[in-house]
Parts: structure tokens; sequence; C-alpha cells
């Protein structure tokens, strides 16, 4: 770390091309740079090994290529997720999941990479997502169940002199959930990357000591990629639970 | 923080985010995630239809063993049967030679007694013949007269 230089330089938005539509600044940054590799990545390693395929009908077809293992583990993986926690009518918002979680998943993956920029440590851009699923999910639930939607406020079994206080508290955790499902990524997210850097500014100040950091360094990259899974994990459960939510009420 | 302070790019990056995550929901969903599942699809299939041939060869299998061991069983019972027929047969036919031979003994018995008594009335008969020969024989002897003169 050059002196004087801030652990949340790394968080920096620089912009690559200026742009404008309507009036608004839509510069394609740093940050859109590595959505557009994310997502490029994500089809391209997903597609690729199913394109093979169709040539012949025998069984060597259906051995599956070490590429192809690896995108049936992550459909697999969000397969399972969706169907234990929402159960079979939750095939149609699989699509939604997988591409969420492939996302997050990616983007937390490739800003580990150094000199690369984490778009998930970017409060805005969780927020965005988080509002997409909280929306969706919401129109899913007034679509579904009409106006018995409200009845979601309604914790069934409590005396009616109950609600009165807990409506309002049931409603404020309603709302509140785009905000815990951004902030917990976005904060996850800033604070391994700052932690990172400023473990990294020691083992430049510290000399010879400073292999003790650079090994500190080490296990909380490894810790990092683990929360890079984890919390892209998270967002995809919730999502699932908000849906099952959605489709179920109570 | 730049997350907060840089509040010029806040529009950008929101485009930029739904411009990609459309791209990417819209390419997963019509189009890998399809093909995926039409490939786990297709293997399941095939893993299916052989696990069902493979089921349809264990039953007949089992239904040729079943036809096997009826038939061994058929022809153990006929070979016992053969076996019992025969068995039947021959002690019929041992008993019948036994009584033909009892039979035969018996007559053989019957015609040497009848013979024995027939030679006994001989014999006895020439005993009779002798004693009288040999009575008047000693008669004449000793009283000289003629042979023809003694009434027995």
């Amino acid at each position: 770390m050059a002196k004087g230089e801030s652990p949340l330089k790394q968080f920096e938005i620089k912009p690559i091309m200026d742009l404008e539509l309507f009036g608004y600044d839509i510069s394609f940054t740093n940050s859109s740079l590595w959505m557009t590799i994310t997502t490029l990545f994500i089809i391209i390693s997903f597609t690729l090994p199913f394109l093979k395929s169709k040539k012949t009908n025998s069984v060597e077809d259906l051995y599956p290529s070490r590429m192809q293992v690896a995108a049936e583990l992550g459909f697999n993986f969000i397969n399972n997720l969706i169907t234990d926690t929402v159960g079979k009518e939750g095939k149609k918002y699989f699509p939604l999941v997988f591409s969420l979680f492939m996302f997050i998943l990616f983007g937390n993956l490739f800003g580990m990479i150094p000199y690369s920029f984490t778009f998930t440590s970017h409060i805005i851009v969780t927020i965005g997502l988080a509002l997409a699923v909280f929306l969706f999910v919401t129109i899913l639930g007034f679509v579904k169940h009409g106006l018995k939607f409200f009845g979601f406020f309604v914790i069934p079994g409590l005396p009616i002199y109950m609600l009165p206080l807990l409506i309002p508290i049931e409603v404020i955790s309603y709302l509140s959930r785009p905000i815990s499902l951004s902030v917990r990524l976005f904060a996850n997210m800033l604070a391994g990357h700052t932690l990172l850097k400023v473990f990294a500014g020691f083992v430049s100040a510290l000399g010879f000591f400073g292999i003790l950091p650079l090994v500190f360094i080490v296990a909380l990259t490894g810790l990092e990629i683990l929360i890079a899974f984890l919390q892209a994990y998270v967002f995809a459960i919730l999502t699932c639970l908000y849906i099952n939510d959605a489709l179920h009420l109570h | 923080m730049p997350q907060l302070e840089q509040v010029e790019f806040f529009i950008s990056q929101l485009f930029w985010l739904g411009v990609f995550f459309v791209i990417l929901f819209l390419v997963l969903t019509y189009f890998t995630l399809p093909k995926i599942r039409a490939f786990l699809n297709k293997r399941d299939e095939f893993v299916q239809s052989h696990i069902s041939k493979q089921d349809e060869l264990i039953k007949k299998a089992e239904q040729l063993i079943e036809n096997y061991e009826q038939k061994l069983n058929e022809a153990k019972n006929q070979a016992s049967k053969i076996i019992a027929e025969a068995k039947e047969s021959a002690l019929q036919d041992s008993e019948k030679l036994i009584k033909a031979t009892e039979d035969k003994i018996q007559q053989e018995i019957k015609n040497t007694e009848e013979r024995v008594s027939k030679e006994k009335s001989l014999a006895i008969e020439e005993l009779n013949d002798q004693l009288k020969d040999s009575a008047s024989t000693f008669l004449s002897k000793i009283t000289s007269f003629d042979k023809g003169n003694i009434k027995v």
C-alpha cells in the first residue's frame, strides 16, 4: 500500500467510457467491466459444456466432461436448494434464484483477484439486487393471493387485542427485508476486503516481521473465499424463503 | 467511503447492473438452463430405461428358472412312476414264477407219491406172491403134498 492511500481506495469507481442516456450519466466503469466479465463467464462456463451433445445418440454422449460436472454441480445445488425450501412449485423460480446465486457468487469470487473490482461491495448494487427480489416477491404474493396477501401480516392464532401492536412490527420487518438482504452482502464484502488491505499495509510497514501478517493474509484470503460463497448462498436461500412466503403465506 | 461518496455513479451502476443481470437471467432462463435440464433428463431416461430393461431381463431369467424347475420336477415324477411300475411288474413276475415253481414242485411231489404208492402196492403183491410161493414150497417140503392141493 502506497503511503497515505486509504484501504478504501480499492472500492473507488473509475469510469472507463463516458456515456449519457436521457441526460443521465451511465458511464461504463470498472464496476460495469467486472459485471460484464462475471456475466460472460457464467454464460460461457454453463453453456459451453452442454453444446457438444446431440451429435450422436451413443452412450459416450451421456458421460459428462469435467466442465459439465462442475456445471451440473451448480445446477443441482440450486435445484435442491429451491425444492427443499419452496417445494415442487418452486421450479418456476429456479432460473431467478440460479441467476442471482451465480451472479453474486462470481461477483464475489472475481473480487478476490488482486487489482480486480468487487461490484458486490457497493451498497447501491446490492440494494438494486435486493429491491429487485423484494419487488418480485411482493408482486408474486399479490398475483397469487390478491388482497389476501395482506393476511401475511396477521399471525394466525393471536388474540385480537395484540394485532395493533404486531401488525406494524410485521410490516416493518417485511419492509426491512431488502435492507437486511443488501446490507448483509455489502458489509461482508466491504469488511473482508478492507481487512485484507489493512493487513497488506502491515506487511510492508513491519519489514522482516511482515511475514506474520502475510501468513495471516493467506489464511484470511481462504476465509474470504468461503464468505464469498456463503454470502451468495445466504442471498439465494433468503430469496427462496421469501418466494416460499409469498406462495404459501403462513 | 467511495460507496456512499461517489453518488454520481449510482445511476450508472444500477443501469449496468440491470442490463447485465437481465442479460444473464434471460440467457440462462431461455437457453442454458433448458439445455442442462434436457441433458440431465436424457441421462436419467437412459439410466431409467436400462434399469427397466435389466428388470425385464431378470424377470425373464426367473421365468426360465421356473420353467426349468417345473420340467425337472415333471421328469423326476415320471422317473419315479416308471421305477414304481417296473418294481411292481418285477414283483408280479417273480410272484408268478414262484407260484409256477411251487406248483411244479407240488406236481412233482404228487407224482412221486403216486409212483411210490404204486410201487409199494406192487411190492406188497410181489411179496405176497413170494410168500405164497415160499409157503407152498415150505409146506411141500415138510408135507410133501402137492403144491396144488394146498389151500391157503
